[in-house]
C-alpha cells in the first residue's frame, strides 16, 4: 500500500514545522524545485475568537496521497476549505501547480482542478449515477438544447475503465451502498477534470471492507497521476494509505512525516501533545444480576417492514455488551425501543427484573437509564440552549435540580462547571450555545452528562463518534470505570476496534437481527467485518462465544 | 438583544414605508388643499398623520390640563390590557412550537362562559364588596377554564390525530362564533334588548377602578386589570425561565426530538400548552366582558387576531409582549383619532400594523443592513504571538476584512 515514494516534504524533522515555514516564505512563486501539486504557504485563518489556522504550511507532491492528521478542531477542514475556495485566508498563499491563486469561490478552485468530497455526500438520491455525475457540467448537443446523454455515458465508461471502478451509471443513487456512493462522488470530481482530490474523513461512513476498497481506489488514482489529500483523525488510515502525513494541532502544523519513519504512538503523541495510551485495559470483572433483558423484540418502520426482529439480549451489571454493525441495520430502532423513545411492536423489555415495555421515557430516565444518543444535534443537545440549560436535559425534573418543579439554576450552573471541568469541554464556557462547540466537545459534554447521572444502565451509541483520540481514551476509561462500579453497559458502535476492545460480549447486528453473539477476543477484525456485511463465519469463529463471562441466551436468532 | 434591535428597526421601517404610503395615497384622493408636485395634489401629510396618531393614543401633553389619566391614554391602556392577555396566549403556544391562530375563538368562548357564569352566580352571592371579591375571580376563572378547554381541543387533535393546529384553530374560531350565538339565542339572550348580547353582569362584578387615580370615566379601563395583566406576564416569564415545565415547553418548541430524549411526553405537552394558551385567551375574553362591556356581546372585536401581531413583534417573549401590546394599543386608539381629526382613511393605520409584521418577519433583511454598518468581528486579530506577521500580510488582512464587511 505505502509506496516507497517521496519520503517527506519538509524534511522529516517535524517539530520545526512552523520555523521552516517562515524561512520558506518569500521565495516567490516559481520556487517548486520538486513537483508540488499544491503548496499552501503560511495560511492563517481566523474566526471570531479563534485562530483556526495559524501560519500553516502544506506541500503536497504530485501523484501522492497526503494525509492531514489531527484531532477535532485542529483546523484540518478549515485548511482544506481554504484550498477549496470556501474560506478566504487572512494571510498566506495558495499555490496550485506553481501558480498562485486567490480562490473566491469553490468554482474557481474547481476550475483550477481541485475537487473536494465532503463527509456528507452531495448527491441527489433519486437521480441516477450518470445524472449525478454530470449535474452542473452536462455536455450538450443541438446547440445547447439538449443534454448529450451518450457522451456522458461514454465518458463515465472511460473513467470507470481507467480507474477500475465498478459502478452502474444507470443505477439510482439511493439504492447504492455508502461505499459505492462515495465512488460516485469521486467519479463526479474526476468528470470535472479534477487533478487534486480532497477527501474529508472519507472512511467515517464505511465498513472495513469498503475502507480497503477505498485504499485501492486511492492507489489507482495516484498511479494515474492524480493527487489526493485526505483528512482524518485515525492513525491507522494515515500510516496505511498515505505517502506523507502532515499533522495539525490547535491550528498549527506540527510537521510532516513519512509514514515509514514513524509509528502510531509517535503520531498520537504529536497529535495530542502528550503521551497517549492506545490500548484499553479491560480486566475481567465479575458480573452481577441481569439489568436489561429483552425478549423477542421487534420494531416495524413506517411502511410496516420489520427493521428489528426477534432480538433477545441480556446485559448484566458490570459488563459491556457491544453491538456492532453497519449503520442502518436496526441498531437505532432497537436502542430507541430500549430507551423508551419508541414502542416495540412485539416482545418485552425488562429492567432490573421489572417489565418496562410500557414505561415512558421519563420513568426510564428516573429509574437510572442513561443514554448517549446517536444524533447529538437532534437529540443529545438543544442547539440554541447554552451548556447550563443543556446540562439538565433529561434531569429537568430530578429532585436534585428541580425540587417542586422550580429549577435551581445556581446548582445547575455549578454542576455544569464541574462537567465542563471533568470532561475537558473546550472552550470551558458554560454560557456559550451548544451549537458553538465543535462536534467532539459536544460529544464530551453529552457523555459527561449521561455518565454523571449515576446510572445503573448506560446505553452508549457511538460514544466516540467524531471525538479525537485524547478524548476517546478518556471516554473509554470512564466506560470501564463505570463497568467496574457495576453498571450494565450497552455499547453500539461501528468502530470495530472500539467494540472489540471494550466489550465483554459482542453481538453483530445485520438487517434487524443478531446474526452472531461472540467473545470479542475470539474473532478477528476481518471476520467481524464479514459478519457485519451479513456473511456467516464458519463455526470455529463463534464456538467460544458463550463460554466466557456470560451465560444465558446468546440471542442467536437464526 | 438582536431580537429587540430587529423589532425596533422593523417599527421604524414600517413608519417610514407607511408614511410613504400615506403620502402617495394622498395623490389619488381628492381634496381642496394639499401639496402640489408636478401637477398632482398630494392631500395627506404623513407627519400630521403620525402626529394625530400619537395625540389620539396618548393625549396632548403640551396642552394645558393634560394628565396621564386622560381619555386617550385610558383607551390605549384598555386595549393594551386585553392585548397583553391575547399576546401571551399566542406567545406561549409559539414558544412550544405551536401556532395558535385560535386565540380569538378561545376569547369568544372564554368571555361567554365568564358572562353567563357571573350572571347565574349573581343571585346566590351576596352583593357589594363580597360579591365583587367572589364574582370577579370566579368570572376570570370561568373564562380561563372555558378558553382552556376550548384550546385543549386543537391540542388533542394535534397530539392524537395528527391534525395541523393552524387549520384546526382557524376553523374552531368559526365554530366558537356559531356555538356562542346558538347558545345565546337558545337561553342567554338579554330579554330587555334587541341587540345580540347576554344580560349584564351586576355593577359590582365589573373590574373596579382604583379610587383617586381616576382615569377618564368615559372609558372602561381599570388599572387593576392592567396590573393583573402585568403580573400574569411576569408569571409567564418566570414559568419559562425558572420551572421544569417551562424548560420542557421551550425545549419542545426548539427541538422536539431533544425534548422526547429528555423525557418529555410530546403529546401531553402539546395538549398542556394549548390548554394554557387557550386559558390566556379565555382570560382576555373575561376581561373584555368584566372590564369593558359588563356583558358579552355577539360582536366581538378581533383582539385575538391582534394578539398574533403582538406576539410576533415581541418575538414570543413574554416581557416583550407588554411593550408590543402597548404599541398596538396606541395604534388602535390612535386609529379612531385619525378618522375624526384628519380626512385620511383610518384604514391606513391597519396598513401600518401590517407593515410592522411584514418587517418583523424578515429579520435577515435587518441583519444584512446591520452587518453592513456595524462591525461584528473583533478588529484586532486574535493572535497571541503577534509580531512576526510581515507588513504585506497585515494589509491583506485589512483588505479582506473590509471586503467581508461589504
Amino acid at each position: 500500500m505505502t509506496k516507497p515514494g517521496p519520503g517527506t516534504t519538509d524534511g522529516a524533522e517535524l517539530a520545526a514545522g512552523s520555523e521552516v515555514d517562515t524561512a520558506d516564505r518569500g521565495t516567490g512563486t516559481g520556487e517548486a524545485g520538486t513537483d508540488l501539486a499544491v503548496h499552501l504557504d503560511g495560511i492563517t485563518k481566523r474566526f471570531p475568537g479563534v485562530v483556526a489556522n495559524d501560519d500553516v504550511d502544506l506541500r503536497v507532491e504530485r501523484g501522492s496521497v497526503h494525509a492531514l492528521l489531527g484531532e477535532n478542531g485542529a483546523g484540518k477542514t478549515t485548511l482544506m476549505n481554504v484550498l477549496y475556495g470556501l474560506y478566504e485566508p487572512e494571510a498566506g498563499r495558495v499555490v496550485v501547480d506553481g501558480t498562485e491563486h486567490g480562490f473566491g469561490s469553490p468554482q474557481d478552485a474547481i476550475d483550477a482542478g481541485i475537487g473536494m468530497i465532503h463527509q456528507h455526500f452531495m448527491l441527489v438520491d433519486s437521480m441516477t449515477v450518470a445524472e449525478n455525475i454530470a449535474l452542473g457540467n452536462e455536455p450538450t448537443k443541438w446547440f445547447g438544447m439538449a443534454v448529450d446523454r451518450e457522451q456522458i455515458a461514454r465518458e463515465i465508461d472511460d473513467l470507470c475503465d481507467r480507474y477500475g471502478f465498478d459502478v452502474d451509471p444507470e443505477a439510482t443513487v439511493e439504492d447504492l451502498s455508502v461505499g459505492v456512493q462515495q465512488r460516485v462522488e469521486i467519479l463526479k470530481a474526476l468528470f470535472r477534470g479534477t487533478d487534486v482530490l480532497i477527501l474529508d474523513e472519507p472512511t467515517a461512513v464505511l465498513t472495513p471492507q469498503e475502507v480497503e476498497d477505498l485504499y485501492d481506489v486511492l492507489d489507482e488514482l495516484t498511479a494515474q497521476g492524480k493527487t489526493v489529500i485526505f483528512i482524518t483523525h485515525k492513525l491507522e488510515e494515515a500510516t496505511h494509505a498515505a505517502d506523507a502525513i502532515t499533522i495539525l494541532r490547535d491550528g498549527e502544523s506540527v510537521g510532516t512525516v513519512a509514514p515509514e519513519r514513524t509509528d502510531r504512538e509517535d503520531l498520537a503523541e504529536r497529535m495530542v501533545g502528550r503521551e497517549v495510551l492506545l490500548e484499553v485495559d479491560a480486566d475481567p470483572v465479575t458480573t452481577g444480576k441481569v439489568v436489561l433483558s429483552t425478549r423477542n423484540v421487534a420494531v416495524e418502520d413506517a411502511r410496516g417492514v420489520d427493521v428489528v426482529s426477534g432480538i433477545d439480549l441480556d446485559v448484566r451489571a458490570g459488563e459491556i455488551v457491544g453491538i456492532a454493525g453497519v449503520d442502518g441495520n436496526g441498531q437505532a430502532e432497537l436502542i430507541e425501543a430500549i430507551t423508551g423513545l419508541r414502542t416495540p411492536d412485539a416482545g418485552t423489555i425488562a429492567y432490573e427484573g421489572t417489565d418496562i415495555t410500557d414505561w415512558s421515557r421519563r420513568r426510564r430516565i428516573d429509574a437510572g437509564m442513561s443514554y448517549i444518543p446517536e444524533d447529538r444535534h437532534e437529540r443529545g443537545l438543544v442547539m440554541p440552549f447554552d451548556l447550563v440549560e443543556n446540562s439538565i436535559l433529561g434531569s429537568q425534573r430530578s429532585p436534585e435540580f428541580a425540587a417542586d418543579g422550580r429549577i435551581d439554576w445556581t446548582a445547575v450552573r455549578d454542576y455544569t462547571d464541574d462537567l465542563i471541568d471533568t470532561y475537558d469541554v473546550r472552550p470551558p464556557d458554560a454560557d456559550a450555545d451548544a451549537s458553538s462547540f465543535s462536534g467532539g466537545n459536544q460529544q464530551k459534554f453529552i457523555v459527561g452528562r449521561e455518565f454523571e447521572r449515576d446510572p445503573s444502565l448506560v446505553i452508549a451509541t457511538y460514544p466516540t463518534r467524531g471525538v479525537d483520540i485524547g478524548s476517546t481514551e478518556f471516554i473509554h476509561d470512564r466506560l470501564l470505570e463505570l463497568r467496574r462500579e457495576g453498571v450494565a453497559i450497552v455499547l453500539v458502535s461501528s468502530k470495530l476496534d472500539e467494540v472489540q476492545a471494550l466489550s465483554d460480549r459482542l453481538a453483530v447486528m445485520y438487517e434487524g437481527e443478531f446474526i452472531d453473539v461472540t467473545d470479542p477476543d475470539a474473532i478477528t477484525e476481518e471476520e467481524l467485518g464479514l459478519l457485519m456485511a451479513g456473511q456467516q463465519v464458519d463455526e470455529t469463529g463463534k464456538g467460544a462465544s458463550d463460554a466466557g463471562t456470560v451465560g444465558t441466551n446468546g440471542g442467536e436468532s437464526r | 438583544m438582536e431580537r429587540i434591535a430587529i423589532s425596533v428597526a422593523a417599527l421604524f421601517a414600517a413608519v417610514l414605508v407607511g408614511g410613504a404610503f400615506v403620502f402617495v395615497s394622498g395623490g389619488v384622493a381628492s381634496c381642496r388643499s394639499g401639496l402640489d408636485i408636478a401637477g398632482v395634489t398630494f392631500c395627506y401629510n404623513p407627519m400630521q398623520v403620525f402626529y394625530e396618531l400619537f395625540l389620539g393614543a396618548l393625549g396632548n401633553p403640551l396642552q394645558g390640563g393634560w394628565s396621564p389619566t386622560n381619555l386617550s391614554l385610558a383607551k390605549t391602556l384598555q386595549q393594551t390590557t386585553l392585548l397583553i392577555f391575547a399576546g401571551l396566549s399566542v406567545a406561549v403556544a409559539f414558544r412550544a412550537g405551536l401556532l395558535n391562530i385560535g386565540t380569538q375563538g378561545q376569547l369568544v368562548i372564554g368571555g361567554f362562559v365568564t358572562a353567563i357564569t357571573v350572571v347565574f352566580a349573581e343571585p346566590i352571592v351576596p352583593g357589594g364588596l363580597v360579591g365583587m371579591l367572589v364574582l370577579i375571580p370566579l368570572g376570570v376563572l370561568a373564562g380561563a377554564i372555558g378558553g382552556g378547554l376550548y384550546g385543549a381541543i386543537p391540542g388533542a387533535l394535534k397530539a392524537y390525530a395528527d391534525a395541523n393546529e393552524v387549520i384546526t384553530t382557524i376553523m374552531l374560531n368559526f365554530v366558537a362564533v356559531g356555538i356562542t350565538s346558538t347558545l345565546l339565542s337558545w337561553q342567554f339572550q338579554d330579554n330587555n334588548s334587541t341587540t345580540a348580547q347576554t344580560a349584564p353582569v351586576p355593577e359590582y362584578a365589573e373590574v373596579p377602578t382604583i379610587p383617586y387615580i381616576g382615569f377618564d370615566e368615559r372609558v372602561d379601563f381599570s388599572l387593576l386589570a392592567l396590573g393583573f395583566a402585568v403580573v400574569l406576564m411576569l408569571g409567564i416569564a418566570w414559568l419559562f425561565a425558572r420551572t421544569s415545565f417551562g424548560y420542557e415547553l421551550r425545549t419542545s418548541g426548539i427541538q422536539p426530538a431533544a425534548a422526547a430524549y429528555g423525557g418529555v411526553d410530546g403529546k401531553r405537552m402539546t395538549v398542556a400548552t394549548m390548554s394554557l394558551s387557550g386559558a390566556l385567551g379565555g382570560i382576555a375574553g373575561a376581561f373584555w366582558v368584566l372590564m369593558v362591556h359588563g356583558r358579552w356581546l355577539k360582536n366581538v372585536p378581533s383582539i385575538g387576531f391582534d394578539g398574533i401581531a403582538v406576539s410576533v413583534l415581541a418575538g414570543s417573549n413574554p416581557l416583550g409582549v407588554g411593550a408590543s401590546a402597548f404599541l398596538f394599543g396606541m395604534l388602535d386608539s390612535g386609529e379612531s383619532a385619525i378618522g375624526s381629526t384628519t380626512n385620511v382613511p383610518p384604514d391606513l393605520v391597519g396598513i401600518l400594523s401590517g407593515l410592522i409584521i411584514l418587517f418583523v418577519a424578515m429579520p435577515e433583511f435587518f441583519r444584512m443592513i446591520g452587518t453592513r454598518y456595524v462591525d461584528v468581528r473583533s478588529p484586532e486579530p486574535a493572535r497571541a504571538d503577534g509580531g512576526s506577521v510581515p507588513d504585506d500580510d497585515n494589509e491583506a488582512t485589512d483588505e479582506s476584512g473590509g471586503e467581508d464587511g461589504g
